[in-house]
């Protein structure tokens, strides 16, 4: 019974994470008049058009080629930072820790549409109107809480004795930080970047008010740029979102096997 | 590892000179910037309509951003921007309801010297109605809405019937049609709690006499409202020829219903129309237009839809601004965008022009709706007090109020209102 | 546990950044809350504690308080036995685990507006999927009965992924030998779980409760686009009346002051959350 269960669970569990956007693979795929009709499940005449149609008059490139750049650099940027504090909060000695940690985390606490002018006035007075810094700065700023919560319980599992003992062969905070934390907490690190990326590559708020040209528009706005004031593209919609979540569903394949590649290494070493 | 941190130090300081906005001049050449919601259909037919205004203005390059299609959205935008006082655009398109509020924020220039009498009057009644406040005029009317009766002339001919002219026709031949055919509602419209569920109810208040305010007070209680409101509710609840799934719809998920044949009667705002008589619609020449229905005895009536252009008070380039939008809204570009975008001209001439009437001879009929369209109410307060509406009527449509109850509570609220405004 | 060196430099970096870009934007918020700024009344003046007195006695804003407090408290509880059923699900070691953790990560992938156009549309009563094959004609989006657990169901959804995904590599870094330990001592299945893995956990339970909840009290793009807030303010979360206040009525005060309403809640529950679980953590 136990044998039958577990694939069919696993059977199961996928089909409830990718069925909606299986689903819109499949309308994608369906002509325009057959797009609001149940039946036919399956598109009768299946077409591309929907695919060229959102490539065609809309520089749709460019809008990815912003997104992927600002996701890196947020999630770089949010990277680097995030591990620095989390070293000199698990590691090292910080008055004020819980201070320190709880207002991180208050950054999370307001919401978005109470910032969002404020910050408007900020990004404009620097003159990042319509630039890719002004999102990487913003998104930055908003995924560290979780970046920094994060690494810090992972850098906290990390036995200190292996800290100690690269101090007393000589090596200082930092390097300890460089050649021990950081190759220890592949997992921690992967995990965190992987959420930091997506939450960038699909924000949208900041998006649509800090960009107002293909110049620095991002995924999200263009994709809301689709519908007409009545007329809603459905089939258009259906196929950029498949277009848009591909990347990610690679990106994060890819870094499956780096996560478990690391935990196996910090399986055997705990 | 430190490698690795170096290199992507050195990534991020790459892109740093990157991107910093697009310039203001050109050469010598002033910027417009304006800004608009999605055009319905091909985005270049207004490029092209910008092209031709840039070669009879040399000197003035304009560059159109589109906003998204959501309303709200746009909205939000100008609010976002224009309390910033920014300058990075110069042109507005607005929706009909938001020109008193925009005005009274302080946020458009006064573009009254545009209008010169003669050409006030070219323009339909109701949207120079909208775009005046306090006898100065904020806004030049840009394109016009109002709402329709649609409904399919093949089954009304099969079964002998004429279009309705009042509400209670519309149940009878609702009644009897769908009792025939299968697969078919009977009377769909707009009634999620949005901003189109109070252009809805307001067209059951006025056709029934009622109306929002009387004599400059809030009267949302009178006696023909509620019998409205509450005929709406019946709709659905007694009469059962509007299905529930109506508390969901906005305008584009009624569009598709009757568009694929799945409904008898409609209301929705003419760009439907278009829509159906594409090649590929299965109601190709199957529908017919007619004014709203009325409660016997009075006078249909339609909600004032349309898009307003306006200039920002922050801009650097105002009186190039009010160029564009001389030209935007002149005779010969209104004519332009109906033939080619299918927006109804705000003009009242163009409705006699032969060349529009033949190619689109739909237009021809929607004059008088045009000419009777009545504006929600035009004031700087109209957002709050549609705020209290939409739930209250969306509570009364779905059955969680009755209309006494709702109409009840948003009179107090808007009262509340009122009198906050005269303290 | 010797900690010597100062780690300040460590954390500065980020302190600067979150410090220069929240600071201006918080005490903007903070400021306007005790204002009365009504641009279309032409007011703008300093009113002090009327904006939270008024809040106190708003009977929309109470509503929008409990949709927010029920959504939240059902969606991160289902999330949290979702994601943790996965997470256990794909701790085994089997062939094609990594693809499975890829597709796992499907919805939280999904923009969120294009989640909420989707949902819409298989929610949708006349040729929504959901109907078709329940077979049903329910009115999901429209029925203010249905309403909220649609909205709920789809957040459910959409944020079981990060769950599931942290709870994963939390798992992933408990040591094998205890759990060795534990099968030679012949402790069952059960007892290994409340003993070893729950405790090793709750550091990691507690990240996921407190960022799920702020997450899912602050909820806005994906409750907006499925209903707007409706049918007759049923759906209307905090965030959404915030929404409403600010940019539809443009009362800007009173806007900012339900804006450190619902920070104040939050911080509220993070406080608790913490408490709660620190007795677990060393």
């Amino acid at each position: 019974m136990k044998r039958i269960g577990f694939p069919i669970l696993l059977i199961a569990m996928a089909i409830y994470c990718s069925g909606p956007l299986l689903w819109q693979c499949i309308t994608s795929l369906k002509p325009e008049s057959e797009l609001t009709r149940i039946p036919p499940i399956f598109p009768g005449d299946p077409t591309v058009n929907h695919y060229i149609s959102i490539f065609e008059g809309y520089p749709f490139m460019r809008i990815i080629l912003n997104s992927a750049i600002v996701s890196s650099a947020t999630t770089l940027l949010s990277l680097v930072l995030g591990c620095l504090s989390a070293f000199g909060l698990s590691k090292l000695r910080v008055r004020h820790k819980a201070f320190i940690l709880g207002f991180v985390l208050s950054v999370s606490m307001f919401p978005a549409i109470a910032t969002v002018s404020p910050l408007h006035i900020i990004i404009r007075g620097l003159g990042l109107r319509d630039t890719w810094w002004a999102l990487i700065l913003t998104y930055t700023t908003f995924s560290l809480p979780l970046s920094i919560w994060i690494l810090t319980n992972y850098f906290q599992q990390i036995p200190d004795e292996i800290c100690l003992s690269a101090r007393i062969d000589g090596c200082s905070p930092f390097q300890t930080f460089c050649r021990i934390m950081l190759p220890l907490s592949a997992p921690g690190i992967f995990t965190t970047a992987i959420l930091v990326f997506i939450f960038s590559w699909n924000e949208f708020l900041f998006a649509l008010t800090f960009t107002s040209t293909p110049a620095s528009r991002t995924i999200p706005v263009a994709i809301a740029l689709f519908p007409g004031l009545h007329e809603v593209p459905w089939g258009d919609i259906a196929a950029a979102s498949v277009l848009v979540t591909l990347p990610l569903i690679f990106l994060v394949l890819t870094f499956q096997r780096r996560i478990i590649e690391g935990l196996t290494a910090g399986a055997v070493k705990g | 590892m430190v490698h690795t941190i170096t290199a992507a130090v050195l990534l991020l300081c790459s892109l740093l000179p990157a991107c910093t906005g697009a310039e203001k001049n050109i050469a010598g050449s002033t910027v417009l910037v304006f800004k608009h919601g999605k055009i319905a259909g091909d985005p270049h037919l207004l490029r092209q309509l910008l092209d031709r205004f840039e070669s009879e203005n040399p000197g003035i390059k304009v560059r159109d951003e589109t906003l998204p299609a959501s309303t709200d959205e746009q909205h939000q935008f100008y609010v976002i921007n224009l309390e910033g006082k920014s300058s990075d655009f110069d042109v507005l398109s607005m929706d009909v309801i938001w020109v008193p509020e925009f005005a009274r924020a302080g946020w458009l220039r006064d573009l009254s010297h545009l209008l010169s009498g003669d050409e006030r009057t070219d323009f339909f009644p109701g949207p120079i109605g909208a775009v005046t406040f306090k006898d100065r005029t904020f806004a030049i009317p840009w394109y016009i809405d109002a709402g329709l009766l649609y409904y399919r002339k093949d089954l009304l001919q099969k079964y002998g019937f004429p279009p309705p002219e009042t509400w209670q026709e519309l149940v009878r031949t609702a009644h009897s049609i769908t009792g025939k055919e299968t697969g078919l509602y009977g009377f769909i419209w707009q009634g999620k709690q949005y901003e189109g569920l109070v252009c809805n109810a307001l067209e059951y208040f006025w056709s029934n006499g009622g109306d929002v305010f009387r004599d400059g007070d809030i009267a949302l209680t009178r006696p023909e409202n509620i019998q409205a409101l509450r005929f709406m509710r019946d709709l659905i609840g007694t009469y059962k020829i509007t299905p529930p799934l109506v508390t969901t719809a906005i305008e584009e998920t009624t569009r598709h219903i009757f568009g694929n044949g799945r409904a008898l009667f409609m209301r929705n705002w003419p760009y439907a129309w278009n829509i159906f008589e594409r090649e590929d619609s299965t109601v190709k020449g199957k529908v017919g237009v007619s004014p709203l229905p009325s409660f016997g005895g009075k006078m249909s009536a339609a909600t004032l839809g349309g898009w307003q252009l306006g200039v920002n008070r922050y801009s650097k380039n105002p009186e190039a601004a009010e160029v564009l939008i001389t030209f935007l809204t002149s005779r010969e570009s209104q004519k332009f965008s109906a033939l080619t975008i299918g927006y109804k001209p705000a003009r009242k001439s163009l409705y006699r022009d032969k060349e529009l009437r033949e190619k689109q001879p739909f237009i021809a009929s929607l004059f008088d709706v045009f000419m009777s369209a009545r504006s929600r109410p035009v004031s700087p307060y109209y957002m709050m007090m549609s705020q209290i509406l939409q739930p209250e009527l969306s509570a009364a449509v779905s059955g969680i109020k009755t209309p006494e109850e709702a109409l009840r509570s948003a009179d107090e609220q808007i009262g509340h209102i009122m009198r906050g405004i005269n303290e | 546990m010797n900690k010597t060196e100062s780690g300040n430099w460590f954390v500065i970096p980020a302190l600067i950044l979150l410090s220069l870009v929240t600071v201006y934007p918080v005490l903007y918020v903070f400021s306007l809350s005790l204002q009365r700024r009504l641009l279309i009344f032409d007011i703008s003046r300093f009113a002090g504690l009327d904006n939270y007195l008024f809040l106190l006695r708003d009977e929309r804003f109470w509503n929008a308080l409990k949709n927010t407090v029920y959504f939240s408290a059902v969606s991160v509880s289902l999330e949290l036995i979702l994601g943790f059923s996965i997470a256990m699900l794909l701790h085994r070691s089997f062939r094609f685990r990594g693809i499975f953790r890829g597709i796992v990560l499907v919805p939280w992938a999904v923009p969120t507006v294009v989640s909420a156009r989707m949902w819409e549309w298989m929610y949708n009563t006349d040729f929504g999927i959901l109907n078709h094959i329940l077979g049903v004609k329910i009115n999901w989006l429209g029925s203010p009965v249905w309403a909220l657990y649609a909205a709920v169901f789809m957040d459910v959804w959409k944020t079981t992924p990060f769950v599931a995904i942290l709870l994963t590599a939390g798992l992933q870094v408990i040591p094998q030998d205890l759990y060795q330990a534990a099968k030679v001592d012949g402790a069952s299945g059960w007892a290994v779980f409340r003993r070893i893995t729950l405790p090793l956990l709750k550091p990691v339970i507690l990240i996921v409760l407190l960022f799920r909840t702020l997450d899912a009290f602050r909820v806005f793009d994906a409750v907006y686009v499925l209903t707007g807030g409706g049918p007759a303010n049923t759906t209307e979360t905090l965030s959404i009346y915030a929404y409403k206040v600010l940019f539809q009525t443009l009362q800007f005060g009173y806007g900012a002051t339900l804006s450190v309403v619902v920070f104040l809640c939050v911080g509220s529950i993070s406080v608790v959350c913490i408490k709660l679980l620190r007795r677990g953590i060393r």
